[in-house]
């Protein structure tokens, strides 16, 4: 009994000297000054604007990473190809490579002396210091999330189900409408949720493409930075904890959609 | 619907799963496809239903060349070996499913599932879904929900191979029956020479990809064309240079034209049956099966010297 009190005491301790106190400190510091202090912190035009641009980042960069991430997952699962593996590995790129040298990467590729960065730019299509390579750049980051939880599920579903739908008169559309993606449906859901964790989170890949022009290139992320520099410390706690509450709100809701489905 | 298979080749990369198969099975009838595994069976029944490409060769459906269209469109109803249950459907939903697929109305969908519910003896259970089911009643779930879209054909794949022993005996017997009932022209794969015999009218054995003999049950097993056919559905015993059935020996206590002498080792009674374990006069161990009756008459006991020949010539070496 000794033992897994102690064992429970670590991992509680553990968890809560990392996790729990500092973010419950966040909260603290934010609320410090009243509630009118806060509210007035987050409604500054600089901050609506850095909440809105964060939402966008998430509303493009999700659809599109769960679009692709099924696809590739489905791909990657049940296609033999000539550099597979190459492709398998790609996809965990964004793990392995700190955030900041993908921005720089992408610097090298649309910036101003970029690849294809002059073309863009005679064409009036502006990447770098602007919201579209600061999408590319979550995007980027956030793509192997989907992939990585929706490639495990498919492999242990199998192609059963689905060859049992085809001899039933099922169309391939149908097949993955109506069998596989409902066999797949928590790892896409846990997907979603991970990578909208990680859109909102983003920072450093961000920070170098933006530019971090304040009220027009600047993420809720980047908001909190600078109000940190500037020694607005109730505006930059008052920002995290919004952040930290939309990210509590996307773990939330996952959920609450669990308890709803029936128990296959 | 009749089936025909012409000169099927497949391969996959190095292995020669079929070669050159042909066959043809009777419009109503009940086929196996009998072999050792990896010999060809299961590719076949996916190359009928076309889950399988062939290589080379043709299937024909009723008389039609099926080869070229797909699963979807042959009217084949497959019922897996593990079942394939749609996992996230309840079983009414699983049997529903290719009328759904159909766009049949709602209220025909729902009294034709009851029709199959009631044919598959899965009354109750409409609203359960497939992992609250045992391994029985998932496959009769299975095979509704195959049968739902009213098949020309029914293919099963080693439909008894994942049931315990009770369980694999009843629903042989119930299979039996229902194709009484349904008539529907029906080829399932086993490994199981017993089952291949007491359900099918008749039998494909298959091995390393080819067809080594087809049959009735009784003609498979009374004529064997090849050794490996004789040894795979039914006992074998050495006896002299040939194999022959166990209970096929005659066992006498007195020389007898072209006997061969051999020594009893062991009187095993297994009830009705009896095994009488031998060893020949060169050193080779043999077994022949008899009966109680015969034994007593013999009065067999060990280390008697007794003469053992081929009872009839019907299995040849």
């Amino acid at each position: 009994m000794g033992g897994r009190l102690a064992l429970r005491g670590i991992a509680i301790g553990y968890l809560g000297l990392l996790l729990a106190l500092p973010v419950g400190l966040v909260f603290y510091r934010a609320f410090e000054d009243g509630f009118s202090a806060f509210w007035n912190a987050v409604t500054t035009p600089e901050a609506m604007h850095a909440f809105w641009l964060t939402c966008v980042m998430v509303l493009v960069s999700v659809p599109l990473n769960t679009l692709f991430g099924v696809l590739c997952a489905l791909v990657l699962v049940r296609q033999e190809f000539r550099g597979k593996a190459a492709l398998n590995a790609a996809i965990d790129l964004p793990f392995a490579v700190s955030p900041v040298v993908i921005g720089l990467a992408l610097i090298l590729v649309y910036g101003r002396e970029g690849w294809i960065g002059d073309w863009l730019s005679e064409n009036g299509i502006r990447v770098i210091f602007s919201p579209v390579g600061m999408v590319l750049a979550t995007i980027f980051v956030s793509l192997p999330f989907v992939v990585r939880e929706v490639v495990p599920v498919l492999r242990e579903i199998g192609t059963q189900q689905e060859q049992a739908a085809a001899t039933l008169g099922a169309s391939p559309l149908q097949t993955f409408l109506r069998i596989t993606l409902p066999a797949i449906r928590w790892g896409v859901a846990y997907g979603v949720v991970l990578t909208t964790a990680r859109a909102l989170g983003e920072f450093g890949a961000i920070s170098v493409v933006s530019g971090k022009l304040s009220g027009r290139t600047e993420t809720l992320t980047l908001f909190v930075e600078n109000r940190f520099e500037r020694f607005d410390l109730t505006g930059a706690y008052a920002a995290s904890v919004v952040l930290a509450l939309l990210a509590l709100a996307t773990l939330l809701s996952m959920n609450l959609l669990r308890p709803k489905e029936k128990k296959a | 619907m009749a089936i025909a298979v012409e000169g099927v080749s497949k391969r996959f990369g190095e292995f020669t799963a079929l070669e050159g198969v042909s066959l043809e099975v009777r419009d109503g009838s009940l086929t196996a496809l009998l072999g050792p595994s990896g010999g060809g069976k299961s590719t076949l029944l996916r190359v009928i239903a076309g889950l399988e490409a062939p290589d080379e060769g043709r299937v024909l459906i009723g008389g039609d060349d099926a080869t070229p269209i797909p699963a979807r469109k042959r009217g084949v109803g497959f019922v897996f070996q593990h079942y394939a249950p749609f996992k996230h459907m309840t079983v009414r939903e699983n049997i529903g499913f290719g009328l759904k697929i159909r766009k049949w109305p709602k209220g025909e969908i729902a009294r034709r599932v009851d029709e199959l519910i009631a044919l598959v003896h899965l009354e109750g259970f409409g609203g359960r879904y497939p992992s609250q089911l045992s391994g029985g009643q998932r496959q009769r779930m299975a095979l509704a929900r195959a049968l739902a879209v009213e098949p020309r054909v029914l293919l099963l794949d080693e439909p008894f191979g994942a049931l315990d022993a009770t369980v694999r005996k009843e629903l042989r017997a119930w299979l039996r029956r229902l194709h009484d009932e349904v008539h529907v022209t029906t080829i399932f794969v086993t490994h199981d020479q017993e089952e291949a015999m007491e359900v099918a009218e008749q039998i494909v054995v298959l091995n390393h990809g080819r067809i080594e003999q087809m049959g009735t049950p009784r003609d498979l097993y009374d004529h064997p064309e090849s050794e490996f056919v004789k040894r795979f559905v039914g006992p074998v015993t050495p006896l002299g240079e040939r194999w022959v059935r166990p209970h096929d020996v005659d066992v006498s206590l007195d020389p007898v034209d072209g006997g061969i002498e051999a020594m009893i080792d062991r009187v095993i009674h297994l009830g009705f049956e009896v095994r009488v374990e031998l060893t020949l006069g060169d050193g080779q161990h043999t077994w022949v099966q008899t009966t109680r009756g015969r034994t007593q008459e013999l009065e067999l006991q060990e280390g008697e010297i007794v003469y053992l020949r081929p009872a009839d010539e019907l299995v040849s070496a």
